[in-house]
């Protein structure tokens, strides 16, 4: 509020000490109460988890995670990617790409339920859909959906040559 | 003292990435979006668990009957959702990975060393989170820690890293927020102005786009309106009367004594005890309510419940309405909630119920048959079945 900066005074450092030193001093509580809930969060984790084969299987899940995202799903995209911009024609490029978005990411956080491994006999219940089948018909439908969409860009594309 | 020049240090590096879509102000937006969805998980994630401890200084309420439907089901819908605003977040600061610190000094390798821990924190216990929580909603176990207090550790580290990382990047953060998305701005790295295959506002859009799919094909678990969209819900709620089951009764091994004739609940206070049969539960005033059964694992239903209040029950020993209990199910080595505390704010509501019936017919034995407890605004998994006994804590 001191900085505020009025017409009279002209050029002057001064305003942008007030909203400048304000955002220190978020930075440095956010960042330092950040610090203190994740090192709670190792606390809980250390004294709750204390047999070694469950900290190795815990271990492999947090490595295994970003290993999974950063060597293998942001390769295939970066290959996908190049292949999109190097052999797809541009009209069908936008839809393609929304399009394996949408179903790339839905399909992988669907893998759970697809592979239903959680399935039990005696409970019918449980995972009692057939999400293979409901997989083809979303498939289908993202399909359609980006077939569709090229058309009208072609159709668009005709009708305005510019 | 000369030191080496890491920007001459050999492998990928951001300049090799071109797409203006690679951008912070893509980063930022979608951040935003992916910190809101982690900030409702983990809110929720604590609700959930404060609800199953078995002291509360601060009494959870019994009102609204359906709060932690809502509750639950928003941890698991954010939670899903979150998979790919997660993707496209990592894939919009890949570059980053690349990055050389500006130089070797001690002091400058100790801070990007530092920022580059926190992000890996981050990045790591993420995808913890998220992957052990849907093969969680999915019934799948596949590791050897406890998915409960191991879930709940990480929700800890998963929300410090992000307060540390939004704390390092406040000033990019605030510069793209600050301008339109599509503007060039100084955070944007020089080599990356391709247009690629769409506008940023396009990127953001079917980040929504994959976002909100997976809510429609999921949500249906918890929202019986979505339940014929929802071909990834882990329940199509269907299940004998109308509502799922998560344990069967052979799964328990109670059938053998869930359909003798001597079963008995033991409801006892102090020196006075009394033994019920299911008759003599019938016998007394039926009660109505229609409740929601909601699971941790997100999925819920409601039922039609009909069984004696609680409070009449614990009447006949003698005790306030206004008691803790101690519930217990006659399965024998379940899992840790087959003994739980219901907490006085739930026995003394008159909406909770020691269920005899449901949708108008008996209770079914995967449902709890010859009784189980039904309270309003409770976790799934305490909401104990084939009740054994109740006693009146001291």
């Amino acid at each position: 509020m001191s900085g505020a900066s009025t017409p009279d005074t002209g050029p002057d450092v001064r305003p942008q000490a007030g909203p400048g030193r304000a955002i220190v001093v978020v930075r440095v509580v956010v960042g330092a109460v950040g610090v203190l809930v994740g090192l709670y969060g190792a606390y809980l984790f250390l004294s709750r988890q204390t047999q070694s084969r469950q900290l190795v299987s815990a271990a492999k899940y947090l490595v295994g995670g970003v290993v999974l995202n950063d060597l293998l799903i942001a390769l295939v995209v970066l290959a996908l990617g190049f292949v999109v911009v190097r052999f797809v024609p541009p009209v069908v490029r936008a839809p393609l790409v929304v399009g394996g978005v949408v179903l790339g990411s839905v399909t992988l956080l669907a893998i759970p339920v697809l592979l239903a491994k959680g399935r039990k006999p005696d409970n019918p219940t449980l995972l009692d859909r057939d999400f293979v089948g409901g997989w083809w018909v979303f498939a289908a439908v993202v399909v359609v959906s980006v077939v569709a969409w090229i058309v009208v860009r072609l159709v668009v594309a005709r009708r305005s040559p510019a | 003292m000369k030191v080496l020049d890491p920007q001459t240090l050999p492998g990928p590096k951001p300049e090799h990435f071109t797409s203006r879509l690679r951008s912070p102000a893509v980063a930022a937006r979608i951040g935003m979006a992916l910190g809101i969805a982690f900030g409702v998980c983990f809110v929720t994630g604590l609700l959930s668990h404060y609800a199953q401890n078995p002291t509360q200084p601060i009494p959870y309420p019994s009102s609204p009957s359906w709060g932690y439907r809502l509750t639950q089901g928003l941890h698991v819908v954010t939670g899903t959702a979150s998979v790919p605003l997660l993707l496209v977040k990592l894939w919009t600061v890949y570059p980053k990975l690349f990055e050389r610190p500006p130089s070797l000094r001690a002091r400058q390798l100790l801070l990007t060393g530092l920022e580059r821990v926190s992000i890996l924190v981050l990045v790591a216990s993420s995808i913890f989170m998220l992957v052990t929580g849907l093969t969680n909603t999915a019934s799948w176990y596949v590791w050897k820690f406890g998915f409960r207090p191991a879930h709940y550790a990480m929700a800890w580290v998963t929300i410090g890293a992000l307060l540390v990382h939004i704390a390092v990047k406040l000033p990019v953060i605030r510069e793209a927020l600050l301008h339109d998305v599509e503007d060039e701005h100084s955070h944007d790295r020089p080599t990356a102005v391709d247009q690629g295959v769409m506008s940023r506002r396009g990127l953001l859009r079917t980040t929504w786009l994959a976002a909100g799919t997976t809510v429609l094909l999921t949500a249906g678990a918890t929202v019986p309106w979505l339940r014929t969209v929802s071909v990834f819900g882990v329940r199509s709620g269907d299940g004998p009367q109308g509502i799922p089951v998560n344990r069967s009764a052979k799964a328990a091994g109670v059938t053998a004594t869930a359909t003798s004739e001597s079963w008995r609940l033991e409801v006892s206070h102090g020196e006075r005890s009394v033994a019920l049969s299911r008759p003599d539960l019938l016998a007394m005033t039926q009660r109505t309510e229609t409740l929601p059964i909601a699971c941790v694992e997100g999925w819920s239903a409601n039922g039609t419940w009909t069984g004696v209040r609680l409070s009449d029950v614990l009447a006949l020993v003698g005790a306030d309405a206004d008691s803790d209990v101690t519930v217990s199910s006659f399965q024998e080595n379940g899992p840790y909630y087959t003994v739980n505390t219901l907490q006085k704010t739930f026995a003394g509501d008159d909406r909770t119920l020691l269920a005899l019936m449901l949708d108008g017919e008996a209770l079914a034995l995967d449902h709890g048959y010859p009784c189980r407890l039904i309270a309003p605004n409770r976790p799934g998994v305490l909401q104990t079945k084939w009740l054994g006994s109740i006693e009146v804590q001291a």
